[in-house]
Formats: C-alpha cells, structure tokens, sequence
C-alpha cells in the first residue's frame, strides 16, 4: 500500500511544520513514511509544499503522483492538480476561486470552509494549517486523536490556550470532512511508533553517538539542520557547538578542537565547502582527523539553493591544492546517515585524514520513518599515546613519525613530553618544517602508504534486489531511495533488476568492484547530476565503465516511476538506445515565481 | 615541575633576518611563560602563515602552524575543547588584520580566555615587501609603488571598539617592557590582545629602531578601565602625526569568558569527558 499527500501553500505559511506534523502522526500508527519539502529561496512569497508518503511497506523516496492535495492557497491547485492519482481528491479554501484551471478527469475537488470552521471552534485565523491537517487526516480516516497528540505535542511549549484552541480547530475541520464519507480508508496498523527524522539529523545522532564533542559551522541551506539540531541538544549532549564568523573560520575551529583532542566536525554545503577547502589541506597535512558533512545543493556558485542535487563529488574528491588521501562517504538512507556518521570519526581517527560524508538536501532535509539505528557500532581512537618517556632536553616528540604502516602515534597537548608542532608545513618527523627533498618524499610516502589499510576497513557496495537480473542499476548515496522503489515497482511487473548502489565512494578497492559487477549483464548508472561524475570516477579507479547513464539535475532527485520508464525504454530498445539519457520535464513548474504562470 | 626560560629553547636554529623585531618578542614571550611557570606541555601555541607564523617551532611547547590568517579560529578551538590549556595565538599585520581579519573582529565578542600577540612590522615580509593593512600613508612597497593611499588598519582602536577586553602595544626593541606587558596579557582572564611594533630590517626602510626610539613612549597614569581614554590614546599616533607613539596597556576590563558560560564544560574539558557513553534514548523518544 502506497498513499500520499501534497500540503501546498505560500512560503511563510508554515507547511513545513504542517507536513511534518501529519508524518508523525502516521510515524505513531507505525506507518513507512517519507515527507518531503520542496520551497523556494524566499521566506515569503513563491510556492512550498510538503508530500507526505506512507506505506505498509517500506516507502523509499516521494512518488510522483498523490492521493489528496490539501491546498491552502489558489496557488496550490494550479501546481499540484495534475499529480492527483484517479480517484483522488483536492481539498482547498473554499473561499479560493479556482474556476479558472482545468482539474483533471476522475479527480474530485473538495471545498473547506476553512474560514468558518476556524471562526465556529473559536480559534485564530493563523490555525489554517491545523484545520487543513485535520482534513486531509479526516478524508483518509485516520483517528483523530493521533492528531491531537500532535498537535499537543508540537504546540505544546506555546502554553495550554494554544493547544487548546488548535484541538477544538482541528476537530472542527475532522468532523465536517469525516460527515462526508470518503472512501480512504487508513488506520494505524500497530500501537509502535516510529522515529521521524531528517537525514541530517541522523547523521548528527551518529555523530553524537560516535563521541563527537565538537561541532562548529556557518549557517547554510541544505546542512542548517545539523547545527539546529546540535545546538537544541548541546547541553543534553554534553557537545559544544559554535556558530562562527564563517565556513573558514568553521573549518579552521573544527582541525583546532582536534588537534586538541576532541572528535570534532562541521557541515556545511557546496559553497561553504569552497570556503573549507584550504583548511580541509591543512588538516590532511597536519594529519588531524576531521569529518566534514557536504550536503549537497544546485550549483555552481548560488544556484538553485533549495534544491538537490549530486553534483559536488569531484569537488569533494580533488578539494584542495596537492596530493592526499582522503576518504568519502554516501550515505543512501536514513539508517546509513547514522551509521556513517558514527563511523566517519572512527576512519578519521584511525587514519588521520578528513572524512567528507557527502549528502543532499533530498536526503538532508527530507524526513523519514526508522524504527531504530544501530547500536552496535564501536569508537576506534586508532594510534593515540599517553604516558611518553621523557624527551631529551629542547627536542620534540615525533608526531610524524615514519612508521610502516604509515599511521603516526598522536598525542594530544597537555600530555607531558609530547610537545611538537602540527603543521601545515611539510615537516620532520617532530613537525619541524623542512623542505629537505629526502623528508618530503618520505613524508608524502608515509601519508599515501594508509590506504592499504585503509582499503580493508571499507565495505564493497552493496546489492540490492534478485541475485541475478538483465538490467543492473548503479548509484550512489542518496538516490539509492527512489532507485529501490523503482526496484519495487520492477517486481510487481516481473521484471528482474537489481541495484549496486555505493556509500563508501573513495577510495575505491578495485578488486572488491570489480567482484561486485562480476556476472552483470547490462548496467545503468543513475546519477543525480550532469555529467555522471561518479561514473568517471569508477572508470578512472576501477575501469568500470556502465551501459547506459541516466542523468537529472533540473533540483529534483530522481522519481521511482521515472527510473522505471526509461530503463523500460531501454528495455524496449534492446539495449541499442542512446548511451547517455538525460531526464527534461514537459512541464516547467516553477515555485520560485508563481506570476510567470499567471498566478 | 617548574620551568626556566631554556626549557622553551629548541636545538633547531632560529632563522629570522639578523636584526628581525622578532628576536625581541620571543624573547620577551619565553620570558614570560617562564616567569608566569607555565608548562610546557600545558602550552599551545598557535600561529597563522608569516615570518612571525614560524614561532611556534621556536618554542619548546605544544604548537600549531595554521595557514595564513588562521592562527585565531584554531587557537580558539582548542580552548573550547581543552579549557585547562595555556592557549597564545601569534601571526602577524597582514595575516591578523589583512587576510584573518574577521576572525580578529569576532574573538573580541567572544572574549575567550586566551592570548593573541601580533607581530606588526607594517609590511608583508615573507612574500618580499608588500604594503601590510598597517604600513602608514605614503609607504612606497612593491605594491605601493606610488605610496600607500588607504588609511592604516588601526589595531587597537578596533580591537576597543569590538570588545577586546585587554587590549596593548609592545614593541620588540623593549623586550623588558615586552615581557612584562605578555605576563599582564597572559595572566588577564579573557581575550588579551598585544600588538607589538617589531621592526622588519628587511623590508620596512620606514619604521626601524630608530623611528621608534625617537616616538616611542610608555603609558602611564593612564585609566585603562576608561574606554574613551583608550581611544584616545589608540588615535595618539596619528593624531599626532606620529610624533607621538604610546605603548603599553591601553585597556582592561572584565567580562564572562565564552567558555565559562557553558555548562557543558563547567567541570570537565571536553576533552576529558568521556565518550561512547551518550544515551540517546531520550532523543529517540523526541523523535516518535
């Protein structure tokens, strides 16, 4: 079972809180679900809208068609009419003239007092969102007093005259649509509640259950919710978190805190990413561990900053001026978003070098179900000494020692006789700069030789679907979720495909790849970008080169239905089509500027 | 454990220009840490890129040479993360007020329990002899072939302005003075800044010894809780056409350091707290 719905309104109006709400109150009747925001760049004006999926079953990714559209504004009707399943229904304002637009065949429109109902319940006329909430949970008969534990829930430190009112609004709406008898029928299917939560959030639990002390960054949309999240949680956490002046001043505090001991990040996305880039060297030559969370948006530059995309692996892969090991993690769904980020900080230590978990406002901003994460999961410090025998008089401790397997002991400042220099100089062993031709060979050596052990500490990608299949979808990171739902749908029409998707992205074990794609017949890459970026990353480390490349990178990931239509094109066409496919919308449905379709 | 002035020696050879203010100051600084008894291993010094960047390999304590401008957000991280550290950041005029100057602006509203010490000779001097942020109107450089049209960086009257809660000038000719002026900095409780005028013999043919014998002069008398009286006196140079160049400690006040306002770290350092111990059940629960 698959149902969803579109909350749409103005930016401001606050549908974000209104979706998330209406996910939780399914995440409570144990429901799969995904809730996903889309909005513009404005704080006011332009068009937002949250969909809210749920199913019995796993739901990965928002379909591209709903069940019921909750307009709260003219707006919403217009964007949203067309993405009505059969026999689904529009709410809106009954106050909205909607006349002018063309509702499709088999879908019913639905009008809501909503003014009057709010009047009648004694509420103000900021409650429009909880009426409409109340209606859309009331057309698919959902028990209303999930709703009102919500509601007490999310209104609940504005004071019990708030909760009050927003219960006797909300009930209000729920009973008049509820008289007209709509023939949804959804119900909680267990007392088990679910988590809901962000992919950034989770990867801030990891973080914090990984024994992250330290978590600075600058404010930037799509990786915000990171620092909102650690700050709410700070002092519950035990964390310390700063804001700083900047994304180089947020980089540069995150190296210090570690230099100085403390497991420390920053998040940030694509252009604070740039700001970070030359700290992001420096951490990787003064061999201090740090973990970087780039949640990816629309670029170059500003671009589209509200909107996903997967195009900052190169950037994240070549960062920085030099030569050096780094290594880049994709989570794919909530679950990895966890695990990665409690794992980042085990690689980094353990190697010494920066961990860029790369993510993206699909991902990052989109809400999801879990029912639990993985406690299992240890801290490994890696190479850390205490207890150092005296130094000789006015010499230093070798920090940067030439050890074999190329990990060098760290000492954290405090610690008797461990005094030496982190640097971003080429240094000597102590950390003494030197440009000896001897020493910086021996150096960038020592640095490169980790990955060897490196390597045996990152899983191979994972398979997904049957054993053995015609078709062979390869991703990465988080367009893995609408590629498992188109896998899902695949089945249903007996058609066997399967999945190769990728979280440990760099370095690259080419044996352990090549073993993966051992046996595939025909493989398409899916990429939430526009020139297949890590498809040239597998050819260039694993010589693995896909059939066929599937590309989007107009702001949205990819849609399940979408990746089933063109692999069954390909299907279709014996696999002798074009190589490389790229996804145009027909339609151009802006949210930015709702004027420019005459609204 | 107690330590002597030697103890913060290193058997690397120290190499600045013969001449170099630097000399001065970092003799004025291991004086002071000695003086003070500071350990060495309970020392971090921090620095950016810059003749002046080179000093923490000079001195035998734990040390950190960041990349041009960075010394602040690194020294500032690591008195988050371990406050029981003895924290001194250094770079110089063009690392701190050109290129790192907005790191400069914001520790001041932060007040951090930590020392920053500038080493300003008014010139680049590593990359050869550019105009600095502090090199004065008319200084012919290499990039001011003409010389200089914008007005000098005036250190001391920002860092007033912004909420430096110590604030006071060196200079490296008098390290006795130096020396004293770095333990005053050293022991304040929150941000302490000391610019310290350190001739560069290389390339700065305008500001040597000499020019600041001639107009160098110790506060005294001074109220150094009076904020208008410290920009007064941070304006005297110029004011004055230069004749006139006051040192000392311009301002000192009292305020709540940062980190003493979290409760997180109130009584242990983050580094010292233990971790893989967080419960995250009542997160979870947040979250249903």
């Amino acid at each position: 079972m698959l149902f969803s719905i579109r909350i749409g309104a103005e930016a401001g109006a606050g549908v974000m809180v209104t979706g998330r709400m209406m996910a939780k109150c399914f995440t409570r009747g144990d429901y799969h679900v995904v809730c996903y925001p889309e909005y513009p760049s404005l704080v006011r004006g332009g068009h937002n809208v949250v969909q809210v999926s749920i199913g019995t079953s796993k739901v990965y990714s928002p379909p591209q068609k709903c069940n019921i559209v909750m307009a709260l504004n003219r707006d919403a009707v217009f964007y949203h009419k067309d993405f009505v399943s059969k026999g689904g229904v529009i709410i809106y304002d009954e106050a909205l003239d909607i006349s002018a637009f063309k509702i499709p065949k088999g879908v019913v429109v639905f009008p809501v007092p909503l003014a009057k109902l709010i009047e009648k319940a004694g509420g103000s006329p900021k409650m429009k969102n909880t009426v409409a909430l109340a209606c859309a949970l009331a057309m698919a008969d959902y028990p209303f007093d999930i709703l009102a534990g919500v509601i007490e829930d999310e209104f609940g430190r504005k004071g019990e005259d708030v909760v009050k009112k927003n219960i006797a609004v909300a009930k209000e709406g729920y009973d008049y649509v509820e008289s007209k008898n709509f023939e949804f029928d959804i119900k909680p299917l267990s007392k088990n509640r679910k988590m809901l939560l962000s992919g950034n959030e989770a990867i801030a639990l990891g973080a914090v259950k990984g024994g992250m002390k330290f978590y600075s960054a600058y404010p930037m949309t799509p990786a915000s919710n990171i620092l909102h999240y650690l700050f709410t949680n700070e002092r519950k956490f035990n964390i310390v978190v700063k804001q700083t002046e900047d994304e180089i001043a947020a980089m540069n505090y995150t190296v210090g805190a570690s230099y100085a001991g403390a497991r420390s990040m920053t998040g940030t996305s694509g252009g604070g990413f740039a700001l970070m880039v030359e700290a992001l060297g420096m951490a990787a030559l003064a061999e201090t561990p740090i973990v970087v969370a780039l949640v990816q948006r629309i670029g170059p530059s500003t671009g589209m900053p509200t909107w996903t995309e997967q195009g900052d692996l190169r950037f994240a892969l070549h960062a920085s001026q030099g030569d050096f090991l780094r290594v880049i993690l994709a989570p794919g769904d909530l679950e990895e978003c966890f695990e990665l980020g409690f794992e980042a900080f085990n690689l980094a230590e353990k190697y010494q070098l920066p961990v860029i978990i790369i993510s993206d406002k699909f991902l990052g901003e989109g809400l999801f179900s879990a029912d639990r994460f993985n406690e299992k999961l240890k801290i490994e410090r890696g190479k850390i000494v205490k207890g150092l025998p005296a130094l000789a008089p006015n010499t230093r401790f070798k920090r940067y020692e030439l050890t074999n397997d190329g990990i060098s002991p760290r000492v954290f400042p405090g610690t008797p006789n461990g005094m030496h220099v982190g640097t971003s100089y080429e240094h000597d062993e102590t950390g003494f700069s030197t440009e000896s031709f001897i020493m910086r060979t021996k150096q960038v050596d020592k640095r490169a030789r980790k990955i060897k052990k490196l390597l045996k500490d990152l899983p191979a990608p994972k398979l997904y679907g049957p054993k053995k299949a015609d078709v062979t979808i390869v991703c990465w990171g988080s367009q893995k979720l609408p590629v498992l739902d188109a896998i899902g749908i695949f089945k249903k029409e007996g058609i066997d495909v399967n999945v190769i998707h990728f979280t440990y992205i760099f370095p690259l074990d080419k044996a352990a790849v090549e073993k993966a794609f051992k046996g595939c017949k025909k493989t398409v890459m899916v990429e939430n970008n526009s020139t297949g970026q890590f498809a040239g990353i597998l050819k260039e480390y694993c010589d693995f080169q896909p059939d066929f490349l599937l590309l989007k990178y107009d702001g949205r990931q990819f849609f399940g239905e979408q990746i089933v239509e063109q692999i069954e094109k390909i299907i279709a066409s014996k696999y002798k089509g074009k190589r490389e496919i790229r996804i145009h919308e027909k339609e151009d449905l802006e949210y930015y500027n709702p004027q420019r379709h005459g609204l | 454990m107690t330590t002597t002035i030697k103890d913060f020696d290193v058997k690397e050879k120290i190499q600045w220009c013969p001449g170099c203010g630097n000399y001065g100051l970092i003799t004025a600084l291991k004086g002071a840490i000695a003086d003070l008894g500071l350990l060495q291993h309970e020392t971090v010094i921090t620095s950016g890129i810059g003749c002046s960047s080179k000093l923490p390999h000079y001195v035998d304590t734990y040390g950190f040479e960041s990349i041009h401008g960075r010394s602040l957000p690194v020294a500032s991280a690591i008195k988050l993360a371990n406050t029981k550290l003895n924290v001194i950041a250094v770079g110089g005029d063009g690392d701190g007020y050109g290129i790192g100057v907005q790191h400069f602006v914001h520790i001041m509203r932060r007040n951090y329990n930590l020392t920053y010490v500038v080493h300003d000779n008014q010139i680049y001097g590593l990359t050869t002899g550019q105009a600095s942020p502090t090199s004065l109107l008319g200084m012919k450089t290499k990039t001011t072939p003409w010389g200089v049209i914008e007005q000098p960086f005036r250190p001391l009257a920002v860092a007033i302005n912004g909420g430096a809660t110590f604030v006071a000038r060196g200079y490296a000719g008098d390290p006795v003075h130096l020396k004293e002026l770095f333990k005053e900095a050293i022991q304040h409780k929150g941000f302490a800044f000391v610019d310290v005028f350190q001739p560069c013999v290389t390339f700065n043919k305008i500001n040597t010894y000499p020019w600041f014998q001639e107009r160098i002069y110790k506060l005294e008398g001074h109220n150094v809780e009076d904020k208008w009286a410290a920009l007064k006196k941070a304006y005297e140079d110029e004011e004055t056409d230069y004749k006139k160049v006051p040192i000392g400690v311009f301002y000192k006040v009292n305020r709540p350091t940062y980190e003493e306002q979290l409760p997180q770290i109130k009584e242990k350092a983050l580094v010292d707290q233990k971790i893989g111990e967080v419960d995250l059940s009542g997160a979870y629960k947040e979250l249903k």
